[in-house]
């Protein structure tokens, strides 16, 4: 029982850093792109749609984004692993049918 | 397909203020993670009534912004043991199919539909929060647990048990884990409804893991905003399928979201939401109004 607490807290422990990386990561490249996109558009208003010298700060912000989106689906596969390691068999199942399902989306939205 | 992009294109050929943007972010997050309903039910009706952008454009961008929300407010959960990992996932299992379908179905739905749908949401959280009395007490949670025969089965049960520390309280809190039959299909409609209006569906979840499978009301906050977190992605990927994300509409929201998220998350933990929650539902009910009457081209 000790040993089961010890290591959920341990997933715990992982899965907190990894959300924190990813949130940091993705802010600090997304805080970049709008500084690149004031540099170089002197208005505070903004076009939704980007124009050719705003493409650098386009794709800072697009790779700063997909770091965002990718995140959570990173913190599956830190479960997965988790629940290889301790032999968790129902739990890893359940983890490796939640990546299975969000493969499937990301496979209709690439189709 | 065409003719609807030249449209879209001609609808977003104006300026927007980034600080405006921001701020929507930095409210959105605050009350967002204090509420524990992720917070796109305030960044639409602001994106689609203030800014003025089409209603697809701002649910894309609403549910990229509820990622930033609820991956910050998950950080801090996990951390403080408040977020139930095995039940999230278990609960995930209904929810993501639920997402797809709800994102499929929303490519092909007009705009008109989607303001009456998410009018109708609106109204029904903002009774949500302001009357039902399960949100009003950390207490009351699990009075009313009676509902249903449990049919959840023992192993189960017992492996999705779990404790945290309360700080407010000062003690461990122990609970188990009921009715998860009852918790799979509201996390399936959570789920449609995610994708399908830009929300994170919290307002399904929350109340019932807190009402029906037995969660105190922290540990319900901080595993639907771990669910969140998953399910929104896949709704934001489809979203950005059907080329609805736009970087510059989304870069300051997620900022503003971020530092707004970090802010209610701490109040979460330290503060009762009695009074800021029953505000919120009033502002609920004045938005929802505003869309009906934007469906109804009163405004």
């Amino acid at each position: 029982m000790e040993k089961t607490k010890f290591d959920e807290s341990r997933l715990n422990n992982w899965l907190s850093l990894g959300f924190k990386l990813g949130i940091a990561v993705s802010s600090a490249l997304v805080v970049i792109g709008l500084i690149i996109l004031l540099s170089i558009s002197e208005a505070k208003d903004i076009q939704p749609l980007v124009r050719l010298e705003q493409i650098p700060a386009a794709i800072v912000i697009s790779v700063g984004i997909l770091i965002l989106l990718l995140t959570p689906i990173i913190q599956v596969i830190v479960a997965i692993v988790f629940f290889s390691i301790t032999k968790s068999r129902l739990f890893l199942g359940i983890s490796v049918a939640v990546l299975c399902f969000a493969a499937i989306s990301l496979a209709l939205a690439l189709i | 397909m065409l003719l609807w992009r030249t449209t879209l294109l001609n609808e977003l050929n104006f300026g927007l203020n980034l600080w405006a943007l921001g701020g929507t972010g930095l409210v959105a997050g605050f009350l967002g993670s204090a509420l524990g309903i992720g917070g796109g039910f305030l960044i639409v009706p602001i994106l689609t009534l203030a800014l003025h952008l089409p209603m697809h454009v701002a649910i894309g961008s609403s549910l990229v912004a509820i990622v930033a929300n609820s991956c910050t407010a998950a950080g801090v959960y996990t951390k403080a043991r408040l977020t139930n990992v095995k039940l999230g996932l278990f609960l995930e299992t209904a929810t993501i199919p639920g997402a797809i379908i709800g994102g499929l179905a929303a490519a092909v739905i007009a705009s008109s539909i989607l303001s009456a749908l998410f009018g109708l949401i609106l109204l029904y959280v903002a009774y949500t929060m302001v009357v039902r009395q399960y949100l009003m007490s950390e207490d009351v949670l699990s009075a009313d647990n009676s509902v249903a025969p449990d049919n959840t089965p023992n192993n189960l049960s017992s492996s999705l048990a779990n404790s945290y520390y309360d700080q407010n309280l000062g003690k461990v809190v122990t609970y188990k884990v009921t009715h998860t039959p009852a918790g799979l299909g509201a996390s399936f409609f959570a789920g449609v409804l995610s994708s399908l209006l830009g929300i994170g569906g919290g307002i399904i979840k929350v109340p019932v893991m807190n009402l029906v499978m037995g969660l105190p009301m922290k540990a319900a906050i901080a595993t639907s905003a771990f669910m969140i977190a998953i399910t929104t992605t896949v709704g934001a990927l489809i979203y950005h399928y059907y080329g609805n994300i736009y970087p510059f509409i989304v870069a300051p929201l997620v900022i503003g979201v971020v530092i707004g998220a970090r802010v209610g998350v701490e109040l979460t933990q330290r503060a009762r939401g009695i009074l800021l929650r029953r505000i919120f539902g009033g502002i609920l009910f004045l938005v929802a109004l505003l869309m009906f009457l934007r469906t109804a081209n009163v405004i």
